[in-house]
């Protein structure tokens, strides 16, 4: 989680978000929606470096369901070789809507949770409350899966250090900032070193931002000895009013980014040895 | 209740898929998976109280496009 840890070589993880609950295919026709869609993404950005999976549930209509997701965690489990599955547990669902994410059968290695609520538009808030943190925290623990606590602003790293004190996480703690519009944290290099300073000892760091920043704070990111995520979740153009074609080639761009600077990405063994990811229970149907 | 104006289409003259989307005649277009959450008054959404579209449609007003978060 240092200057030092990249400079001695310490690997990054990389983690692709393919899909997203905001854009749809009216948005990027390249957005992959459905299940076997996702998939093939995955399995290629796999293929191409990617550890970590972050996924979300689509229904027909390329309308959000996180009842989805256990088609979708099927379809990524029988194409990938060896790939995180990390569900969503966030978006403007209900509790019982987003819960879905860690229930699924096998449950996954790893989940975000979201330490609190954001805007969007000018009716939307999603709903993270205390309440319903802990309650997945503690059903993510029973079931041993690894929370990437969503850190949307700087004032949600004040939550990472509550819920520590709870002793619902265990280290490390794996914190992933975002950096964006509305009420995510503004984007500059400044905030990005800020919100470094302020995370809780024993913890693992990710990034992700937005649009035009996720390649330059991902970048700073790695050289702050953190880890990354790209992906068209995050994204849809590679450059302005270019828009993407696949999660590949924002792996790719990355890849080679992170390639120049001489870091080598995790594979997803290493990941889960460096994140502490491990021991999913199995669900019991019935 | 969904929002009267709501649709589900497979093209709008310029898009084109192989499946049906939710689409706002009052915008003229479709909608992204995030916002189509009110038009079909899921979870806590009401499209009369949280569409500014369905209100400016109702009031005979132009439907100003919205623009779309990012996330």
């Amino acid at each position: 989680m240092t200057y030092e840890e990249y400079l001695d070589g310490r690997k990054v993880v990389l983690t692709v978000a393919p899909t997203g609950g905001v854009h749809g295919k009216d948005a990027n026709p390249n957005v992959p929606e459905q299940p076997e869609e996702i998939a093939a993404e995955v399995r290629t950005c796999e293929e191409r470096g990617a550890a970590i999976a972050h996924l979300h549930g689509r229904d027909e209509h390329g309308e959000n369901s996180a009842r989805r997701l256990q088609a979708v965690n099927d379809a990524v489990r029988d194409r990938c070789e060896d790939i995180v599955v990390q569900n969503t547990t966030g978006g403007q669902a209900t509790y019982e809507e987003r819960v879905q994410g860690i229930r699924t059968d096998p449950y996954p290695e790893m989940a975000s949770l979201d330490m609190g609520p954001f805007n969007r538009e000018q009716h939307i808030i999603t709903e993270h409350n205390r309440h319903n943190i802990e309650s997945l925290a503690e059903e993510m623990r029973e079931k041993g899966i690894k929370p990437e606590l969503e850190c949307f602003n700087n004032g949600h790293l004040n939550e990472v250090h509550r819920l520590i004190e709870t002793g619902l996480l265990e280290e490390p703690y794996y914190v992933n900032i975002i950096f964006g519009h509305g009420t995510f944290t503004m984007p500059s290099p400044e905030n990005v070193l800020n919100m470094i300073r302020n995370l809780p000892e024993g913890a693992e760091f990710n990034l992700l931002a937005v649009g035009r920043h996720q390649l330059p704070l991902t970048t700073l990111s790695a050289i702050m000895g953190g880890h990354v995520r790209v992906g068209m979740e995050d994204n849809l153009y590679l450059e302005r009013g270019v828009p993407v074609e696949s999660n590949a080639q924002l792996v790719d761009r990355t890849a080679n980014v992170l390639e120049g600077l001489g870091c080598e990405l995790a594979t997803p063994a290493e990941a889960r040895e460096m994140l502490g990811i491990g021991g999913t229970k199995r669900a019991i149907s019935g | 209740m969904t929002c009267p104006y709501l649709e589900y289409r497979d093209d709008d003259g310029e898009l084109e898929f192989d499946h049906e989307r939710p689409f706002c005649r009052a915008q003229e277009s479709f909608v992204s998976p995030m916002r189509a959450d009110i038009c079909n008054d899921r979870y806590d959404f009401d499209h009369r109280d949280h569409c500014e579209v369905f209100r400016n449609a109702e009031d005979g007003e132009a439907a100003t496009p919205l623009a779309e978060g990012q996330d």
